[in-house]
């Protein structure tokens, strides 16, 4: 039963709205950029995260909000905002960010690049000969095929522009020799448009399929001169529209929503409706326009026309639009110096050394995996070994984002294919990754695996590997459970941990999540899983009140949690009900936080901090004091109410001591950080650690310093090895073997 | 290590349940998953008399995935039982029929007692647990579908056990078509479920308290076990049923995990076990969370003799038949003098007849049965003790056997009718009937060795030289009225197994 909390911890002033807390996170990214004392080619990829951040951000959060604002719908948010007024809030703090990034851009990086050498050139006139000469040849044979126009009359309606798609736009005035030419007069004209001023409307997708950054030829490979696609198809324009004169080009680009919500009730074939959203999703409505900066105004007003947005819904953009671009930027030869050389690469497991028995290994204890400062090979592995072993009878797995190519896929198909009874449960309604998601699932039924497409109303975020192996004492179960997805790629960028065991309890739990995800009921009881959305919140709740009655009884309430968002009412009033009691509350929250700190009376026992850095921060790790004797757990759940109540998701407890102190080290020492977190302020702003007095501590760099200590630590030294050692003194060592 | 798998199928009115074990003699019995799968037959066959055809297709897909389950763990063998809700259709035998031909899955239909005989198996599986607490009185309360089994033990003994249509599913029926606001459910349940209660106490308790309740069934188990709980006293059980009487499922659902369907069966069946409690004046209840499959594989275990029984079953079978012949008010003293020589007799014989341990229990249970039907008519004996037999359930025999032991003492009394005269259609088969015949043979020849009712043979002595059965009687006594009634029956004796039964009485003290 979840515990009775108090409603004086359910005050809305007590709470911070939930995306402008995002919106915090985006700025802490964006400090990254602004943060000297980070190489110059990751301070362009973080601007680039925070533009691709916002994109996101715009197309779910900001789309949802203008659902719920259409649908009339009133009920406040936690922090006691309406729709409109949170829209409001977000669009200027949106407008405030945006100024910051191209400030960054322009005052702070694209100075810095030209003083490495790296020039970003805006136009033609900044061309030599040699250049506008290799662009000529380029657009005429590259770029010219690939382009299509597309103008705007009485009879071509507005064409559909496709979301996040970077356009230029251009008015038109047709040539006065010219013929019919592929555009009508069109006899009533726009607003914005003066009568006897027969300007039309034009568009042109930039291609995609063309790289957007161009290095210019060059003989100095210290040096680099690269252009916008963009800005060469924006030069060349009057040869898109040869009977017209470009009166005015300029960029635009637009978002539309992207959330969407199935109704898997009604849908026939799940399968066949993320299709059906996938294709609507190019109709969604606009909610966002960037044009640049100095945009003709006829042009602007075309544009606002059309896609029907306010003054607010259009960010004037001094620079480049869409400067997700940056991370193409920071891929030029020759500078490599500029680029992040401090991460080491992933390293070896020590318990999991090169050819080793990965059962054997796992049956002498748990291990935990730290990626990815440690390699994810060996998830790969487990799986690729479990195919080929004639002993293993079934792999389960849940896949939820998987890589281009991934081992993981290729492996349960191989396994299907030496007749292994493999289950897959593949979440289609992992955001942004369906087509992908769908592909993989078809995949894999032609292998013959027994493939789910995922639970009615749930989506299952849950991170589970099973393999049932039939050994010479019985069935063994071998279980992998994450905190990150099973992607090969990501676990090189996100920091998350994985436990593989085989131990009994946990073995059986996992069978039984399996047959829950397979459409059969749930198991009477549940050893050591903790399932949302089955008992997970309320367990969770009731780990709080312990550290609260603790406290109450004298002793030390303790909690320090990790995870990437915390926005669950009441787990946020339960954190202030055993805060005011005096458990201290230490939590590392990567990302939104609507917790606020330093309430007096409230949360004054709570600190919060965000660590942005060269990794990004995903492993979720819950540690409850309890009485001296910690319950340590991890798990795929944020505190957030989509992934208490609407998602499947597994927080499993850490057992075995070698586990639990690997996991509290993890805690301690992202707790001691002092270059990489930001402390959230009691006005819901963060600020850096100031390190006065302190140590330089960058938590991401020392876990990867400390995982290649242990893995050169585990390695076998030299003399342990099977190597011949040539000898140097052929007679002398000769002659004492004579003599021996 | 020889590690059997095994998989467990309960075609349940409320659940179709599947479990697959691993059972070694090293490691005994281990659940390696457990599949279970909601749909309500039940409601089908309890309102309908059928099951409806969508809910046979979902039987047939689930059936189909347990198969492919059963294949991935190599099971080596499975057994599939169907429970009341096949065995009350009207059309089951066609729906087993279909379900095999479809999927190639057999299913036996179990007797309600053959069910809850193996339900008390699976309690009696834990062991030291159970041992611990049949101690004391006790009752196993088997919550089903359709009906509740009430097992009653003394002195560690099984003593009587018998079938209430208390069943879950049944109340919950009834109480929808009574339309009853939740403020009238408890009430209203604690009625229905006290009209069967009294006639049981009256019958079968007496002023007798059971101080310990087991029980079984799919919804307070499942709950006790969900919260760690698994012996609780009476006073906290009425507290959580009292607790749950205005609270609706979607309370019950956020405050305990429980969903809102399953709700107002756990609340049912919290009420009729409060019921039981103050009838029974138990003081202690114990759930264990076994379910049928756990019976099926202990029963497997123990007939393969991949384990040692635990517990002597047969005992319990035999002392229930006991108290059958008890309450007819039967003789004891006869009954165990014609339960003797039948049994010396079936030993004797055993090469010439070739039947087994099963039937020589049979042979036991018909012969302290065979006088049943006095209790109602001296003049139809044969008929009455028939029908006596087949309307009381005697836990752990199957229809058939119930059917054969009814017949054997029949047979024992009236001509016998043979397999190709019988003029009614009937469920035996030729092979059961042939075991009829054999067991009738024996008894017979016992009865007629005691004709008189006065236990005169101090002694017997059985052997078989060549095609004769020579029957060596110590009696002091005048034995004219046997040797005189010993003929007829030699004859059929001899009919069935080809050997003359030849009677020598040595006199003396």
């Amino acid at each position: 039963m979840a515990p009775a909390i108090s409603d004086k911890f359910r005050n809305p002033a007590y709470y911070m709205n939930r995306e402008l807390s995002w919106l915090q996170f985006d700025l802490r990214c964006l400090s990254e950029a602004r943060n000297r004392e980070n190489p110059l080619f990751e301070r362009l990829n973080f601007l680039s995260i925070t533009a691709s951040n916002l994109d996101e951000f715009f197309m779910v959060r900001v789309a949802s909000l203008l659902d719920m604002l259409n649908a009339d719908y009133k009920k406040k948010d936690i922090a006691g905002m309406t729709c409109q007024e949170q829209l409001t809030a977000i669009l200027k703090e949106t407008h405030r960010f945006v100024d910051l990034q191209y400030s960054t851009l322009n005052r702070s990086l694209l100075p810095a690049l030209d003083q490495e050498g790296i020039v970003l050139i805006d136009s033609y006139k900044e061309l030599s000969k040699s250049e506008k000469a290799f662009l000529s040849e380029f657009f005429e044979t590259e770029v010219y095929p690939v382009v299509t126009p597309m103008a705007v009359d009485s009879s071509r309606p507005f064409p559909l522009i496709q979301n996040r798609s970077l356009n230029l736009g251009a008015m038109l005035s047709r040539k006065k020799d010219a013929g019919p030419g592929i555009l009508n007069r069109d006899k009533n004209p726009k607003k914005g448009q003066k009568k006897g001023q027969p300007l039309e409307f034009a568009t042109v997708q930039i291609p995609s399929v063309l790289p957007r950054v161009i290095r210019l030829p060059g003989k100095e490979e210290s040096k680099a001169r690269v252009i916008l696609l963009e800005t060469i198809i924006r030069e060349n324009i009057e040869s898109l529209f040869l009977n017209y004169d470009v009166v005015c080009v300029a960029p635009y680009r637009i978002m539309r929503s992207a959330d969407m919500d199935i109704d898997e009730d009604e849908a026939e074939d799940l399968l066949k409706e993320i299709e059906k959203q996938l294709k609507k999703r190019r109709h969604g409505d606009a909610i966002r326009l960037e044009v640049a900066s100095g945009i003709d105004k006829r042009l602007l007003q075309v544009l606002k026309d059309e896609l029907e947005l306010s003054d607010e819904e259009i960010f004037y953009i001094d620079g480049p639009l869409d400067l997700t671009f940056l991370s193409k930027v920071r891929k030029l030869e020759g500078f490599d110096h500029l680029s992040e050389h401090r991460y080491l690469p992933p390293q070896e497991v020590p318990e999991l050394p090169d050819g080793c028995d990965i059962f054997e290994q796992i049956r002498k204890g748990d291990i935990l995996l730290h990626h990815p400062y440690q390699t994810f090979r060996p998830v790969v592995d487990l799986v690729a070994r479990a195919a080929a072993d004639p002993d293993v009878l079934a792999i389960k797995q849940t896949l939820y984002r998987v890589s281009g190519n991934s081992p993981i896929v290729a492996a349960l198909a191989k396994a299907a294919d030496n007749g292994k009874q493999v289950t897959v449960l593949v979440e289609l309604k992992a955001r942004f990754d369906e087509e992908n998601n769908i592909g993989w699932a078809r995949m894999l039924e032609k292998a013959g695996c027994h493939v789910i497409y995922g639970l009615a109303h749930l989506k299952t975020h849950s991170k589970i590997t099973l393999i049932v192996r039939r050994e010479e004492d019985g069935i063994r179960r071998y279980v992998h459970l994450g905190t990150g997805n099973y992607n090969d790629t990501t676990a090189r960028l996100y920091t998350d941990v994985g436990l593989l065991t085989c131990k009994e309890p946990y073995g059986e739990d996992a069978t039984a999540v399996f047959n829950m995800l397979s459409g059969y009921s749930e198991p009477r009881t549940w050893n050591r899983l903790l399932l949302a959305p089955l008992w997970l919140k309320n367990r969770f709740l009731e780990l709080i009140a312990r550290e609260k009655e603790f406290a109450l009884h004298g002793e030390e309430g303790r909690i320090t949690a990790k995870m990437n968002s915390l926005c669950d009412q009441d787990i946020i009033a339960a954190l202030y009900d055993a805060a005011s009691a005096g458990v201290k509350i230490d939590l590392i929250i990567r990302g939104i936080c609507c917790l606020k700190t330093g309430i007096p009376g409230v949360s004054e026992n709570i600190t919060v901090r965000s660590i942005v850095g060269n990794f990004l921060e995903h492993s979720r790790i819950f540690m409850f004091n309890n009485g001296g004797k910690p319950e340590i757990y991890a798990g795929s759940a944020d505190w957030m109410p989509r992934n208490l109540d609407r998602r499947v998701e597994i927080v499993f407890p850490l057992e075995d001591e070698a586990v639990r102190e690997k996991a509290k080290h993890i805690l301690e020492l992202e707790l001691a950080d002092t270059m990489q977190a930001h402390i959230l302020q009691p006005d819901g702003t963060y600020e850096k650690v100031d390190r006065r007095g302190k140590d330089k501590i960058n938590s991401q760099l020392i876990f990867g310093q400390e995982a290649a200590e242990a893995a050169k630590a585990a390695r076998p030294k030299p003399q342990e090895m099977r190597i011949f050692i040539p000898m140097e003194h052929h007679e002398e060592e000769g002659a004492k073997e004579d003599a021996e | 290590m020889a590690i059997h798998m095994f998989a467990a199928i309960d075609v349940g009115s409320y659940e179709l349940d599947m479990k697959i074990y691993e059972v070694s003699r090293a490691k005994g019995i281990r659940t390696v998953d457990h599949i279970m799968h909601r749909i309500d037959l039940g409601s089908d066959t309890y309102t309908t008399g059928r099951i409806a055809r969508r809910h046979v297709q979902e039987v047939v897909r689930v059936l189909r995935d347990f198969k492919r389950i059963m294949k991935t763990y190599r099971v080596e063998e499975y057994k599939a039982y169907g429970t009341s809700a096949i065995r009350e259709t009207d059309n089951s035998s066609l729906i087993l029929s279909q379900l095999e031909q479809e999927t190639g899955i057999h299913i036996d239909v179990l007797s309600n007692s053959e069910q809850r005989f193996l339900d008390y198996k699976s309690v009696a599986s834990r062991g030291e647990a159970f041992n611990k607490i049949i101690k004391d009185t006790c009752a196993i309360v088997d919550v089903g579908g359709g009906s509740m089994q009430i097992s009653m033990f003394d002195e560690d003994r099984l003593v009587s056990t018998q079938n209430l249509r208390l069943g879950v599913l049944r109340m919950h029926a009834q109480l929808s078509r009574i339309d009853a606001r939740s403020s009238q459910a408890q009430a209203l349940i604690e009625e229905l479920a006290n009209s069967q209660l009294e006639v049981y106490q009256k019958l079968y308790l007496g002023q007798k308290k059971i101080h310990n309740l087991i029980i079984v069934d799919d919804y307070i188990s499942s709950f006790m076990l969900q919260h760690g709980i698994e012996y609780i006293s009476s006073e906290d059980f009425g507290k959580y049923v009292d607790g749950a009487q205005y609270a609706s499922g979607s309370v019950y659902e956020r405050q305990y995990g429980i969903s809102t369907e399953s709700f107002p069966l756990l609340y049912i069946t919290g009420v009729m076990i409060k019921a039981i409690i103050k009838a029974f004046g138990a003081e202690m209840i114990w759930a264990p969370g076994v379910t049928l499959c756990d019976g099926i594989v202990y029963e497997y275990a123990e007939k393969k003799k991949i384990l040692p029984p635990s517990h002597n079953f047969e005992d319990d079978i035999f002392a229930c038949a006991r108290n059958i012949s008890k309450r007819y008010q039967g003789s004891l003293t006869r009954s165990r003098t014609i339960e003797k020589i039948s049994l010396e007799i079936f030993d004797a014989t055993k090469k010439v007849h070739g039947m087994g341990s099963r039937e020589r229990l049979l042979l036991r249970i018909a012969a302290t049965l065979h006088d049943c039907g006095k209790y109602i008519s001296m003049m139809n004996l044969a008929e009455c003790s028939y029908n006596i037999i087949m309307s009381t359930e005697i836990i752990g025999l199957s229809h058939i056997e119930r059917e054969i032991v009814a017949n054997v003492v029949r047979y024992n009394h009236e001509d016998f009718v043979y397999y190709e005269e019988q003029e009614l259609a009937s469920d035996l088969d030729r092979e059961s009937y042939l075991t009829i015949t054999r067991l009738t043979a024996i008894l017979r020849l016992a009865n007629g060795l005691d004709r008189s009712h006065k236990q005169k043979f101090s002694d017997i002595r059985i052997s078989l030289k060549e095609d004769r059965m020579i029957i060596n009687v110590k009696a002091g006594v005048d034995i004219t009225l046997e040797k005189g009634m010993f003929d007829g029956r030699a004859e059929f004796f001899e009919e069935v197994f080809g050997i003359i039964p030849v009677i020598r009485q040595k006199t003396g003290v």
